[in-house]
């Protein structure tokens, strides 16, 4: 039986009133449901990790409830909270085989001998390790792959409540790395087991989660499915966060219609991609792919440079210099073909798929 | 019914150490147990270390003549006469002469040394370094008594040098005192020089090469400023190590004091507590202001190295290199470890004072058993006793400021590496100075005078071995379902326990060869081995003292021996001052 994880104006402040005072979580409430793998994702330093160990009880919240259902977790010490977790580092026990190091959490539990076998037995074979138990070596002598499932193994044998997953990933090679997100979304959903996982990488959160939520400076910038953060982003932020946007300065003539900074040009925008919110300056976005270069000038066309351009397989990206009064960064396009009369260096000119645009606050822009 | 009891207890303890997740007034209970720790290293601290401190301060500035504790005496006049005694001024030179000179020397024979064992391709180099460590795990009176055999007023070796015309000066004196303790505390330079020339950043050097820099030019802009700290830390041990050594000056020194000959003459003498206090203070503050010199300095100069892969460190193959580097380890090996052949030798005659030993006998052995059965027992069971205190204390110690970090932490760091830098004869004083009239005499002043002098070395073994376990072993625990004891139990403590074992190792064997408290401290009843040869050296028994040094040497050997084999890095943890 699964019940709900909220989290209730959850705030975290650390060294509070000294001159060093960090605002680490700052009025954070949302809810997950039973059974759902959910990620925490944002920027190193961004409160991710501090709000998965403020879960488990590893830090203390300042201000604020987390609920497990209807119990109050805050005041319940961390070893008494009945959660699983795994560590960036795995943290396993270099003084203990891998059968112990598992049964570790069922051991603390007086649970009987022969129900401990079963157990890791079980759990073992499930995270795909039972020709290793065999052997039972110490953890240290294990891949990374498999210290990982050891890890991962020793968190769900005695059927946690909630599992959390600190950056598990990390430690892992690339190719590793996209093995054991498939790997850890099947063992998730075999278990059934409520599931936060910590990562900085877009990509991986991406492909794991059932729900993501986007921190930025200790606040959750927007949740959603992967599918909902990419297609309507609602902040400059998460914008660039998932996936890759570029923008360009724009100030507002009408309720729906933008020009573009010291121009004529103007631009329509979709109400329902107007995510300004009364703003003064103001930025419009466009995804890569939102954007068509052509040697041609058009009547709302803007004039550019190509830099360099990279053949990706599916698409051709183009890095194109526009004038700084129009966007401060290099845009990148991609094209589903090389464009004739486009090569490296020269003059271009770019259009944007105006009924796909959308419209930010200028904010604090990610460049990871 | 004692039986329920002890069931309920044992019920109740066991309702507090497991956790119920099904009882939820139980789930919001606190766990106090961790605070419990807290209370014993305090206690023993503020008692044993900051009271007899704090007495011995007082004292310093006090007048009152046969050591009366006299407060109306307060006062500076006792540092006046201090400061006018020719004596008193004469030691000071004395011990600043013996060392800043060991100090120097020791840095010159310590580091070239380092260098060739890093990083030249010498043959022998694992028996260099183990043989490098024989000098400073060896009692180091032990080496001033053999020394004189070797170039004493009668020396062996003196009569022969000077048969083919090379004229030695006697051992006697401050020249001497120089000498024995620069081939006793060089180890210290030279093993803590090598491990930072082994393991310095090979990339480093190599871009230097590849940017056009020569040997020579890479060792003075690269190498050695990168190793720096490391001599720096090793000097400063040899100071506050030659600064309070007592065994040495005191059997070489003749009419020629330092500090610690002093205080002991002082006591062992006038029973002076008061002047012994102010001497004390005077020989602590200068090792609290080179202490601090040192920090301040090296700080500037301490560098983290950067650097994910570690290279190879290449080593010279250069024959001129090679052979000048392999002659000077060897040499200076030899000379070092002439005490410890010499007292061998002479523990096998009754007399030495000719270019060879005379009077073949067993009787310096057979004679242990009757004369020395109750020091052995003493040295044996004070040691073992002390050591498995300043065990638990050290351990505790060192969990609560590395995981625990309570505020204050600094401060407790900081007061139990104080007796780190206090010369045994200053622990001494200070102890007798408080308590001298409760327990002056017994078991108890000794074993509470070795806890404090070598707690640090379990602390800071098992603070080594803390740093490098990552807490999230810990947290792990806690996630399952340990509350703190458990995992303290469970995890915290089996992975901390090669730094224990080590730790305790050497806190046990520099115990068993302790003389510089202790002979402030016996009585007939509590007499140890070291004391017991001191004791024999000064009445000329050498054939006595050097059975006794040998059967010494093998026992500290052997667990030296032991220790290394199962953690090699840790006694240099233990060793470390910071």
């Amino acid at each position: 039986m699964s019940l709900n994880l909220t989290y209730n104006n959850v705030n975290k402040y650390f060294n509070k009133g000294t001159a060093s005072e960090v605002h680490a979580l700052k009025e954070v409430s949302f809810t997950i449901k039973p059974g759902e793998l959910f990620c925490l994702l944002g920027p190193s330093g961004c409160g991710k990790t501090t709000l998965l160990r403020s879960t488990a009880g590893l830090e203390s919240i300042s201000d604020g409830k987390i609920l497990y259902g209807d119990t109050d977790m805050t005041t319940i010490p961390p070893y008494r909270r009945n959660i699983g977790m795994v560590f960036q580092s795995f943290a396993l026990y270099p003084h203990m085989n891998i059968f112990e190091n598992v049964a570790y959490g069922l051991r603390v539990r007086k649970i009987s001998e022969n129900i401990v076998k079963k157990k890791v037995t079980d759990v073992m074979e499930l995270v795909g390790l039972t020709e290793e138990l065999k052997r039972n070596p110490s953890p240290m002598g294990l891949s990374g792959g498999q210290q990982q499932r050891v890890a991962i193994a020793r968190a769900l044998v005695y059927d946690p409540d909630i599992l959390l997953l600190d950056e598990p990933l990390a430690n892992l090679d690339a190719k590793l790395r996209r093995y054991m997100r498939a790997e850890i979304r099947r063992i998730q959903k075999a278990t059934n087991i409520t599931t936060i996982f910590v990562t900085h990488d877009q990509e991986e959160a991406m492909a794991i989660g059932d729900r993501l939520a986007v921190l930025q400076l200790g606040a959750v910038k927007q949740i959603g499915s992967a599918d909902e953060l990419y297609s309507h982003p609602e902040s400059a932020f998460v914008s660039n966060f998932i996936g890759k946007m570029n923008f360009f300065k724009v100030d507002r003539k009408n309720k729906n219609t933008v020009k573009l900074n010291k121009t004529n040009i103007e631009f329509a925008i979709n109400p329902e991609k107007d995510h300004s919110e009364g703003a003064e300056t103001l930025l419009l976005g466009a995804r890569p792919e939102q954007i068509t270069i052509s040697s041609k000038k058009s009547d709302k066309s803007i004039q550019g440079k190509v830099g360099i351009i990279q053949h990706l397989g599916q698409f051709v990206r183009y890095e194109v210099k526009v004038d700084s009064t129009f966007s401060d960064n290099n845009l990148e396009i991609d094209m589903p073909f090389m464009v004739k009369d486009a090569l490296e260096g020269d003059t271009v000119f770019i259009d944007l798929k105006e009924d796909l645009v959308s419209l930010y606050a200028d904010g604090e822009i990610s460049n990871e | 019914m004692n039986k329920n009891i002890f069931s309920k207890i044992s019920d109740k303890w066991r309702e507090i150490t497991t956790p119920n997740f099904d009882n939820p007034e139980l789930r919001k209970k606190k766990d106090f147990s961790r605070f419990i720790v807290y209370i014993i290293p305090a206690a023993f601290l503020c008692i044993f270390l900051f009271y007899p401190l704090f007495t011995t301060l007082i004292r310093a500035f006090m007048s009152a003549s046969k050591g009366k504790y006299d407060f109306s005496t307060l006062g500076f006049a006792g540092f006046t006469k201090l400061f006018k005694s020719g004596m008193f001024i004469k030691s000071l030179r004395n011990s600043f002469v013996v060392s800043i000179s060991v100090t120097f020397l020791t840095i010159l024979i310590g580091v070239p040394m380092g260098y060739f064992v890093a990083r030249v391709d010498i043959p022998g180099k694992k028996m260099i370094k183990s043989l490098g460590l024989l000098p400073i795990i060896m009692p180091a009176f032990i080496g001033a008594f053999s020394w004189i055999i070797l170039l004493g007023n009668q020396g062996s070796l003196r009569l022969l040098l000077s048969k083919i015309g090379i004229g030695v000066p006697s051992i006697y004196g401050i020249s001497g005192i120089i000498f024995v303790m620069t081939m006793v505390y060089y180890p210290f330079v030279f093993l803590l020089a090598e491990g930072a020339f082994g393991s310095a950043n090979a990339q480093l050097e190599d871009s230097a090469m590849l940017m056009g820099a020569s040997r020579g030019r890479i060792l003075r802009t690269i190498t050695l400023p990168l190793i720096v700290p490391s001599i720096g830390a090793a000097a400063l041990l040899v100071f506050i190590r030659s600064i309070g050594n007592f065994g040495i000056p005191s059997i070489l020194g003749k009419d020629q004091y330092v500090l610690p000959t002093l205080i002991y003459f002082k006591i062992n003498g006038f029973w002076d507590l008061n002047g012994a206090s102010s001497i004390a203070l005077v020989n602590v503050s200068i090792t609290a202001i080179v202490l601090y010199l040192q920090k301040k300095i090296i700080s500037r100069h301490d560098y983290e190295t950067v650097s994910a892969a570690r290279t190879e460190i290449k080593q010279s193959d250069n024959k001129v290199v090679k052979i000048i580097a392999t002659v000077f380890c060897w040499l200076v090996l030899i000379i070092s470890l002439l005490p410890q052949i010499t007292i061998i030798v002479m523990s096998f005659f009754t007399e030495w004072t000719g270019p060879l030993p005379t009077g073949f006998t067993f009787g310096n052995y057979s004679m242990i058993h009757s004369n020395s059965s109750r020091e052995f027992f003493n040295s044996i069971y004070l040691s073992v006793v002390a050591t498995i205190l300043a065990a638990v204390l050290g351990s505790l110690i060192a969990y609560v400021t590395g995981r625990i970090k309570p505020k204050g932490g600094a401060i407790l760091d900081m007061a139990i590496m104080a007796p780190f830098i206090l010369p045994g004869t200053v622990v001494s004083v200070a102890l007798i100075s408080s308590f001298g009239t409760l327990i002056g005499g017994t078991y108890t002043i000794i074993i509470i005078s070795f806890i404090i002098r070598r707690t640090p070395y379990v602390y800071r073994s098992v603070s080594a071995s803390l740093t490098q376990m990552n807490p999230s072993l810990e947290e792990a625990s806690t996630i399952a379902g340990g509350n703190w004891f458990y995992t303290f139990k469970k995890v915290t403590v089996p992975i901390i326990l090669p730094g224990i074992i080590s730790g305790s190792l050497l806190t046990f064997t520099t115990l068993l060869q302790e003389l510089s408290t202790t002979i402030l401290l016996y009585s007939a009843k509590t007499r140890t081995v070291p004391v017991q040869i001191y004791g024999a050296v000064v009445d000329g028994a050498l054939g006595q003292a050097s059975a006794l040094s040998v059967i010494l040497l093998i026992i500290v050997f052997i667990l030296v021996y032991v220790s290394n084999n199962s953690n090699k890095a840790n006694i240099s943890a233990g060793l470390k001052l910071s």
